[in-house]
């Protein structure tokens, strides 16, 4: 019981490290934690697609350039 | 004997450590990063730095790199800390309750996009050399590679906005602003180090 409690203790600390985030206005932080919340877990579900309507999106407005890009990031390492 | 033994164990512990924030980080950037920023085992820090050391030897091995693994890692290394310097000097500046081993920690751990899209762009220059054709095939690659870059990219911008967060304790836009102070300098400094065909895609 005791262990648990020190883990409970240990845990809370943890969560508490830092404050809140605060943006100044009620609206801007609501909005700011909404969308926060979505990529504290398992980000990649919504970056993932948001990349590739980007990339589909950078295909369509620069066509066959979008190559020459690949082309620059292939060397970039 | 008892001691070496100890030692040992420890360095493997710290090993197990690395890959279980490293799945943190993949599935819960926020509480990893959190979990992070309370570590004191400069093993896990050392570990991550040998992860680069052996991308650097083999990026070297394979495409035959101007400038050799050890000048390479260590302007690597002089990037690092002259970036922990910065925002640890800037905290300093303006009496935030800032922490360099969390700094140093976050920072290190912040390295796991990088290493993962380095890696992966040295695969793909051996399964498909550029440059990229406008062929169906060679637009297709194009729009996965980018779409990879990208994914990773915000992931490395999440893991470094949380980096700032956990050791400096400061707000969103002081955190945002900070991050335009260092793309001030970091920018024309990457340019530089672009003509000097050191890295053409920043390693940070």
């Amino acid at each position: 019981m005791k262990s648990y409690s020190l883990r409970f203790k240990k845990q809370i600390s943890e969560v508490f490290i830092i404050k809140p985030n605060d943006l100044g206005s009620e609206f801007l932080t609501c909005w700011f934690k909404k969308l926060t919340l979505l990529l504290k877990r398992f980000p990649f579900l919504y970056l993932l697609p948001l990349a590739t309507l980007i990339a589909c999106l950078l295909y369509l407005f620069l066509g066959k350039r979008i190559v020459v890009i690949t082309s620059f990031l292939q060397y970039g390492f | 004997m008892v001691f070496r033994k100890k030692k040992i164990v420890d360095i493997i512990a710290s090993f197990i450590l690395v890959i279980r924030n490293f799945c943190f980080l993949i599935i819960y950037p926020y509480k990893g990063m959190r979990k992070i920023s309370l570590e004191n085992d400069y093993w896990q820090i050392f570990f991550i730095f040998l992860m680069v050391f052996i991308y650097f030897k083999l990026a070297y091995f394979l495409r035959g790199n101007f400038y050799p693994t050890i000048f390479t890692f260590f302007i690597f290394l002089a990037n690092f800390f002259l970036m922990i310097s910065f925002f640890y000097g800037l905290g300093k500046i303006f009496n935030w309750k800032i922490k360099k081993t969390a700094l140093i920690f976050t920072f290190s751990y912040s390295l796991l996009p990088t290493l993962i899209w380095f890696f992966t762009t040295l695969f793909f220059y051996f399964v498909l050399p550029p440059p990229r054709t406008f062929s169906l095939m060679g637009r297709t690659f194009s729009i996965f590679f980018i779409t990879f870059s990208l994914t990773v990219l915000f992931w490395k911008l999440i893991l470094f906005y949380l980096a700032l967060r956990f050791s400096t304790q400061v707000s969103f836009f002081k955190i945002f602003y900070l991050i335009l102070l260092f793309l001030l300098w970091y920018a024309p400094y990457s340019v530089l180090l672009y003509y000097l065909k050191i890295f053409r895609v920043p390693f940070i």
